[in-house]
């Protein structure tokens, strides 16, 4: 936003890296682009989960509905999804093949009189067989299935003796499970199982400088809100020290956390590929439809009233412009500033109005 | 019953086209994109750079209703470019950031790989041996019980 910030590239610093998490520091971007790039990891990467559950004996404690949900939770090896699989959606098979899913089996018993664990090692993927009663023809012929990493589809640490596979259900003797899965392609939008992250942590200004979040407390602040590890990165605030009122967050502390269905590594290259995909989706879009208006001329089609009216809404109002502007004046757009958004978290934008977390103050301040 | 299916909240109908502009009327060098099936993650990153552009006097993005699935974001240029153009390049600025950022990430995850000779070596899963359920379990007696029969 600032002049004198933008200058200056993104740079990105990995202070740690696991088999299932990363953490790294992200330098010089803005807020909003650095909590797009969480958004888009958390929700937008394609993964495999269970999303049907065929039950052939169910004699658990548990019902069918439940045991399903579980399954669906199982994370699956997904590396590469993208490219391996395809959605069902977009399949021209009937149901499922080989190209939009994997099937997984199930079948236990128990015979002894021990309280017997049904977890995500028993689950068996299967390739399809002709006698499937559903497999009535597979979509077009595809290369997906040979762009798939190793253990595509398996339950996370089906064999890795390290790992504790995930408890399904406990059954006693002369109970059984016989069931059968199939696995497909989505994204968290669609249902959360399909996020590749258990969780990622977002943080900047661990000082609070900013004044982004009001600290509450009794008789000390700063004994009673005790700075966590990213404090050390950055200077601690003067106690004369004045508010800077130009200052916007450019220093982003991530920890990206997976489930183990892509590694932290994909998780993170697959996120930025995502988004220059969503913008290059807007280029495309723009040169689609109005080839003209991107050259600057009048467009020959009658203008049409806006689809609302603008601010019309509860707290709508448009709240944004000021620093940009130059101190002119953004045509009576209502431009005191709504404040920050809302608070220090991710919720910029959120419910009706239009907001403006970059703001500097009222429109017509050079600042 | 009749709930739409998840995914119209993110993919495009038939036919449908991802953006549409709708130029305003009473101010000068001003448009509305709906841009569809996208949302804040999308709408906020443009919004924030359009502002970094000295030629953009406005820029905003709205959600107007969160179940339906697309964003209006306006933009009021000083008309040396048409808003269209300046979506065009914040666009074309993002996507270069994030190529670029891209790169830089590709660079540290092999420093990463490299010095700990592999991710997968450094970790071994701590913590995760031991069940957390309590596993196991213990036998109920060995006495007969209605099951065996």
């Amino acid at each position: 936003m600032q002049g004198t910030h933008s200058d200056l590239e993104p740079s990105v610093r990995i202070r740690d890296l696991k088999k299932d998490r990363v953490n790294f520091i992200l330098e010089h971007v803005d807020l909003a682009f650095a909590n797009s790039l969480r958004r888009v990891m958390m929700a937008d990467l394609p993964t495999v989960a269970i999303d049907l559950v065929e039950i052939q004996a169910n004699t658990t404690v548990l019902p069918d509905e439940f045991i399903a949900h579980r399954l669906g939770m199982v994370p699956l090896v997904s590396s590469n999804c993208e490219e391996g699989m395809r959605y069902t959606r977009d399949c021209t098979c009937m149901a499922a093949c080989q190209y939009c899913s994997i099937q997984l089996k199930l079948d236990v018993a128990c015979h002894n009189n021990t309280t017997m664990d049904i977890t995500s090692n028993h689950l068996e993927v299967s390739s399809y067989q002709m006698n499937d009663f559903d497999n009535v023809g597979e979509g077009e012929a595809g290369d997906e299935p040979s762009k798939r990493g190793e253990y595509f589809g398996h339950p996370v640490g089906k064999n890795d003796p390290d790992v504790a596979p995930v408890l399904i259900c406990k059954i006693r003797k002369g109970q059984e499970l016989k069931l059968r899965c199939i696995a497909k392609k989505g994204i968290a939008k669609e249902h959360a199982k399909w996020s590749p992250c258990s969780a990622v942590s977002f943080e900047y200004d661990p000082h609070n400088k900013l004044r982004h979040t009001t600290h509450w407390f009794e008789t000390d602040e700063r004994g009673e809100w005790p700075l966590g590890e990213n404090a050390n990165e950055e200077e601690a605030p003067r106690d004369d020290e004045a508010f800077d009122f130009n200052a916007v967050p450019r220093k982003f502390y991530f920890e990206v956390e997976t489930d183990g269905s892509l590694g932290p590594q994909e998780v993170v290259m697959q996120g930025l590929t995502e988004l220059q995909s969503k913008l290059a989706q807007i280029v495309l879009g723009l040169k689609k439809t109005e080839p003209e208006m991107l050259t600057g001329e009048r467009v020959d089609e009658t203008p049409q009233a806006p689809p609302d009216a603008w601010g019309s809404g509860g707290g709508g109002g448009w709240g944004g412009g000021g620093d940009a502007s130059g101190g002119g004046n953004a045509s009576g757009w209502g431009s005191s500033s709504p404040g920050r958004g809302g608070g220090s978290g991710n919720t910029w934008g959120s419910g009706g109005g239009w907001s403006s977390p970059a703001q500097q103050g009222a429109a017509g301040w050079q600042v | 019953m009749n709930a739409p299916n998840r995914h119209e909240l993110f993919v495009l109908d038939d036919g449908e086209k991802s953006l549409e502009v709708t130029e305003d009327t009473k101010i000068p060098n001003a448009a509305t994109f709906k841009i569809v099936k996208q949302d804040h993650t999308l709408g906020n990153m443009l919004r924030a750079q359009l502002l970094a552009s000295p030629n953009v006097l406005f820029a905003g993005y709205k959600t107007p209703h969160p179940l339906h699935p697309y964003f209006l974001l306006k933009i009021q240029t000083d008309g040396s470019l048409a808003p269209a153009a300046a979506l065009e390049a914040a666009a074309s600025r993002l996507i270069a950031t994030l190529s670029a950022l891209e790169g830089k990430f590709r660079r540290e995850f092999s420093f990463k790989d490299g010095e700990s000779g592999g991710p997968a070596a450094a970790v071994g899963m701590a913590g995760m041996e031991g069940d957390p359920y309590g596993g196991g379990g213990v036998a109920w007696g060995a006495q007969r019980d209605y099951l065996d029969f």
